[in-house]
């Protein structure tokens, strides 16, 4: 059996960015669309198999029953028939399901937070992160044909997943020495009293930003530090900045089209084994990926840390030059067997 | 964003003071002692309060059946909405309307509404209003997911981004229209992508998250007051009880209900509240224990009502202006 499996956030690509930056709308048909890319992509190259997480809109029904009717679906498809809450526990239930599965590929399609909620589950599969979501520095935007195909590759068995894969790194934050949450990309603690509509947009409010990879090509919290240092996934480290209003400023894109001028200090790098410890002065919030999480009252101690604990993230264009240079996509002689 | 703990707490206060309204209506209806039809909020006070926690007295809401929590949320008073539930004639509208016709217009609450859909085109006719009279007031109008099948949803929709009119739409997705679940009804699970066709901007948000809503409207409700036009803000939701009092819900799953009742906003707000120390756990329990005695209050103040006289049957139901007309 040769499987993959695939997440389809259906909340992603609707939350406040879209009325307080300018952030694009992708619905759920259009999550749909890419779907049914990524079954025909991959069952061409072999997937006999593709998991689909349980969702309201009932995507995977509906993609089933498309591509029936249209008589292009030669892979069997499973809509993973497990209770649907229809929040973050549905993406949690369905990755664990598939860890048990032992499936080749998952394809996630949602944003950084989609993946931070995977990041959570997932242990050795390897995962290809398609972005649907808004500031999205760890899903890229991929084709799903593509996508399709690179997860044929993965999931073949064929080849070593390091020639392809990156262990990521996470921001671990614990609090009372037990693991409260990670973070993919940015862990943010924020004046905002309360979680609310969770994303942040106010540059005001920000205190600290923990990042584990920042480039000024990303959007949002990483192209603060990005703007600064350039740290990539492979470096064995992350860092942490302070917003000081004193500070000399740097623009950065916080959001999809607002570009805002932000004073930080340097820098401070912070290598696997370090830890650090914020003591809260008053009530806030702390932001993974960009959405409010963790609530905080005043006198608590939270610890982060940077790990390399992370997913296995697929890089699709060295997966498709692996599968390229071993011939996986010759198919002359079965074409002439045939 | 800033919040005063002042505010949280009246936020708290307006969601306590729905619950318990609706409590007790849904028992004296219960009891026979409530006539006509009731339509309860219960589960959804986190949207009306969060909605309304940004307008001023002189901006405009329109509401539906379901319309008791709006006009809580807005400043409607206990014993006059109570008084029209007993159809009393100390009642909002002289105990002549009954639930589905509460209205204010001194809180700018333009009216509950008994026909499904009908907020959308009277919101755009409060936004015109106000951009008409160079005013800065806002109208947010209230409705259901399935009322977004109906046309006055497209025509109010397309007409509000046209004129860019001060007008926040807030649908309050709990998932059925009447007795038919949104799947049934509706090709898409969320509202807020309709928007897109209206070229304006629609947001998703945990309609049983009050900060949520407030935060979601709150710049919406800033972006109608500066000329920037209409939002449509989708809050997903769950009424506890069915339609109507009296309806058994056997179209919906028990378990479904059970899930959303672990969702219970005010549960949720009195933990962050406490956690936060906005109130102390005693300060709570007094805040409960107010809200109830108000809302026996107004109980007490409807029934000690008279009932409208049989004079008075048809008086208001033309109004001065018609009257005008007809002898012009």
């Amino acid at each position: 059996m040769n499987a993959i499996g695939i997440i389809a956030n259906p909340a992603s690509g609707k939350d406040i960015r879209r009325l307080v930056s300018h952030a694009t709308v992708i619905d759920n048909n259009e999550k749909i669309n890419i779907v049914e890319r990524i079954i025909l992509g991959a069952q061409q190259l072999g997937v006999d198999k593709v998991y689909l997480m349980p969702d309201a809109y009932n995507m995977g029904y509906r993609v089933q029953d498309k591509l029936k009717t249209s008589g292009e679906l030669k892979c069997d498809i499973q809509v993973i028939d497990i209770y649907r809450y229809d929040g973050i526990e549905d993406t949690l239930n369905s990755v664990q399901y598939m860890e048990e599965k032992n499936i080749g590929c998952i394809v996630t399609l949602g944003g950084d937070g989609t993946n931070r909620a995977v990041a959570k589950v997932i242990r050795e599969i390897p995962l290809i992160a398609i972005s649907t979501g808004t500031n999205n520095v760890y899903p890229v935007m991929i084709e799903g044909t593509i996508a399709g195909i690179a997860a044929a590759v993965v999931a073949s068995g064929k080849f070593d997943k390091k020639l392809f894969t990156t262990k990521d790194k996470l921001i671990e934050i614990y609090k009372d020495g037990v693991l409260k949450d990670i973070a993919l990309i940015d862990a943010v603690i924020t004046r905002d009293v309360f979680v609310g509509a969770k994303a942040i947009w106010d540059v005001e409010s920000i205190e600290k930003i923990f990042i584990t990879e920042s480039h000024p090509a990303s959007i949002g919290f990483s192209s603060v530090v990005g703007s600064k240092i350039i740290i990539k996934d492979e470096d064995d480290f992350g860092a942490y900045v302070n917003v000081i209003i004193d500070e000399a400023c740097v623009l950065a894109p916080m959001a999809a089209g607002i570009v805002l001028p932000i004073a930080t200090d340097q820098p401070v790098i912070l290598n696997f084994k370090d830890e650090y410890e914020y003591h809260t002065s008053c009530r806030g919030t702390i932001a993974l990926d960009g959405e409010r999480e963790i609530e905080f009252a005043e006198n608590q101690k939270y610890v982060f840390k940077i790990s390399r604990n992370g997913p296995y993230h697929v890089d699709v264009r060295k997966a498709l030059e692996v599968g390229q240079a071993n011939g996986f996509f010759c198919v002359c002689k079965k074409i002439k067997e045939d | 964003m800033k919040i005063s703990n002042q505010s949280i707490i009246e936020m708290y206060e307006k969601m306590l003071k729905i619950r318990k309204f609706e409590t007790k209506a849904m028992n004296l209806f219960a009891e026979g002692k409530i006539p006509g039809f009731v339509h309860l909020y219960i589960g959804e006070e986190a949207v009306a309060t969060g909605a309304c926690a940004s307008l001023r007295d002189d901006d405009y809401i329109t509401s539906t059946h379901r319309g008791h929590g709006h006009i809580i949320a807005k400043g409607g008073d206990l014993k006059y909405m109570m008084a029209e539930l007993f159809g009393k004639e100390t009642g909002y509208c002289k105990g002549k309307g009954g639930s589905m016709h509460i209205a204010d217009a001194t809180k700018g609450i333009l009216g509950a509404n008994g026909i499904v859909g009908a907020g959308h085109t009277i919101a755009v006719g409060a936004g015109l209003a106000a951009q008409y009279k160079g005013t800065d007031q806002v109208c947010v109008c209230f409705f259901g997911d399935a009322s977004t099948n109906q046309s006055t949803f497209h025509e109010g929709l397309n007409l509000a981004s046209i004129w860019k009119l001060p007008v926040v739409f807030v649908c309050e997705n709990n998932g059925y229209g009447i007795s038919v679940s949104q799947a049934r009804h509706q090709a898409i699970t969320d509202i807020s992508v309709r928007a897109v066709a209206y070229n304006m901007p629609g947001i998703t948000v945990d309609g049983n998250d009050v900060f949520a809503v407030y935060e979601a409207v709150n710049e919406a409700v800033s972006r109608a007051r500066k000329g920037q036009g209409p939002t449509l803000v989708e809050c997903k939701t769950y009424r506890w009880r069915g339609h109507f009092e009296g309806d058994p819900t056997v179209y919906r799953p028990v378990e479904e209900l059970e899930q959303w009742k672990k969702k219970d906003p005010i549960p949720r707000m009195e933990k962050y509240i406490i956690e936060n120390k906005v109130m102390t756990e005693a300060d709570v329990t007094k805040l409960n224990e107010k809200m109830e005695k108000m809302v026996d209050d107004a109980v007490d103040f409807a029934v000690k009502s008279n009932n409208p006289s049989m004079a008075s049957a048809v008086e208001d139901v033309y109004t001065d202006i018609i009257e005008e007309a007809r002898v012009r």
